[in-house]
């Protein structure tokens, strides 16, 4: 995804009430976190169960919160979604860089790309995924899942190998 | 001391403040002897009791957050300790028992005889107590009030057999009547 919609996306959210962002950095997220970093709402954590924990913290305060991560990262984290977020019920949205997304992404990319989709859909994780022309419309969604309290997961495809 | 004694000396002094408690057998002792609304009690998620702690903190500046924590559970996720020692929350405390092993698990052990937790700790900015007896613990306790947190206070305790009774709160309701009450 491209720069500025990941900007536009940053500030689209920040400016519907989303008041932390908490995560581990991903380089397919990088211009929403730099966005993020410029305005001074990020906390970046140390590991992705730990930024979950942070970010339930700040939701029992009653303080919408984003936690953003590498899908690496998602996989760190498959059991705090199940026996924190889900057991408790802790709404928050998740967004997801989809490293190896394309075929011939990196190797270390290959195997948690391609699993993705079946993961997310096996915790039973609503998700979406995010693009240029639909952006709007599915932030829009998953600001309303967390005003209903549940959790969802928004995704951002890796489009670009380096 | 064991771990019973040492929660109950805490809990007298504490009264109405925040605690969001570690998985395990010390929610149990908690959920037993000091059963309240402003108690969050994990019942998984080993290890995150410190980081739910310092997102409450961050967010509730004027209200004092107390976390308790075991060695287990703060050996597996140490990085905590450098993300609150850097983010400086002034009204976190944090309070590990620790009785050297995984006590809820069949009593393995841990490695926490094997270094300090108290210095690391201070190497991440914690102001700190290391605490053995009783007596100990209740003088730490009348001072924290007027020092800046983070603080930690690190109680070695003896293994014990005793334990609370399971939290038969559902976790949906640990987490509503917790939100209403912190307000």
């Amino acid at each position: 995804m491209n720069e500025i919609t990941q900007r536009k996306i940053f500030n689209y959210l920040l400016k519907n009430k989303i008041e932390n962002f908490v995560g581990v950095p991903d380089s397919t997220l990088k211009h929403f976190i730099h966005e993020g970093l410029k305005q001074k709402k990020i906390l970046i954590a140390n590991r992705e169960e730990e930024a979950i924990g942070i970010g339930t913290g700040m939701v029992l305060a009653d303080s919408p919160t984003l936690i953003f991560m590498q899908n690496a990262g998602f996989a760190n984290s498959i059991s705090t979604i199940t026996s924190l977020v889900q057991l408790y019920n802790i709404p928050m949205i998740f967004l997801i860089g989809w490293r190896g997304f394309l075929k011939n992404d990196a190797p270390e990319h290959t195997t948690i790309g391609r699993i993705q989709p079946k993961l997310l859909k096996n915790l039973e994780l609503e998700n979406k995924i995010l693009d240029e022309k639909t952006w709007k419309k599915d932030c829009d969604w998953a600001l309303s899942k967390i005003k209903n309290k549940t959790h969802v997961a928004l995704v951002i495809r890796r489009e670009f190998l380096d | 001391m064991i771990r019973k004694d040492a929660v109950h000396t805490v809990c007298n002094f504490i009264k109405n403040d925040i605690i969001v408690s570690a998985n395990g057998f010390i929610s149990r002792d908690l959920y037993s002897n000091f059963e309240k609304s402003t108690n969050f009690y994990m019942i998984g998620s080993m290890g995150l009791a410190s980081s739910i702690g310092l997102g409450i903190a961050l967010k509730k500046p004027k209200k004092r957050i107390f976390v308790f924590d075991g060695d287990g559970n703060i050996l597996m996720n140490l990085g905590s300790l450098v993300t609150i020692g850097s983010l400086k929350p002034k009204n976190l405390i944090h309070i590990i028992f620790d009785n050297n092993i995984h006590e809820s698990t069949g009593g393995q052990p841990t490695y926490s005889n094997k270094i300090d937790i108290s210095k690391i700790a201070k190497m991440t900015n914690y102001t700190i107590f290391s605490i053995k007896t009783q007596k100990a613990l209740q003088n730490t306790l009348q001072k924290i009030s007027k020092i800046n947190g983070p603080i930690l206070i690190h109680i070695k305790i003896k293994k014990g057999t005793e334990k609370g009774s399971r939290v038969d709160i559902t976790p949906e309701k640990i987490k509503s009547r917790f939100m209403n009450a912190i307000e």
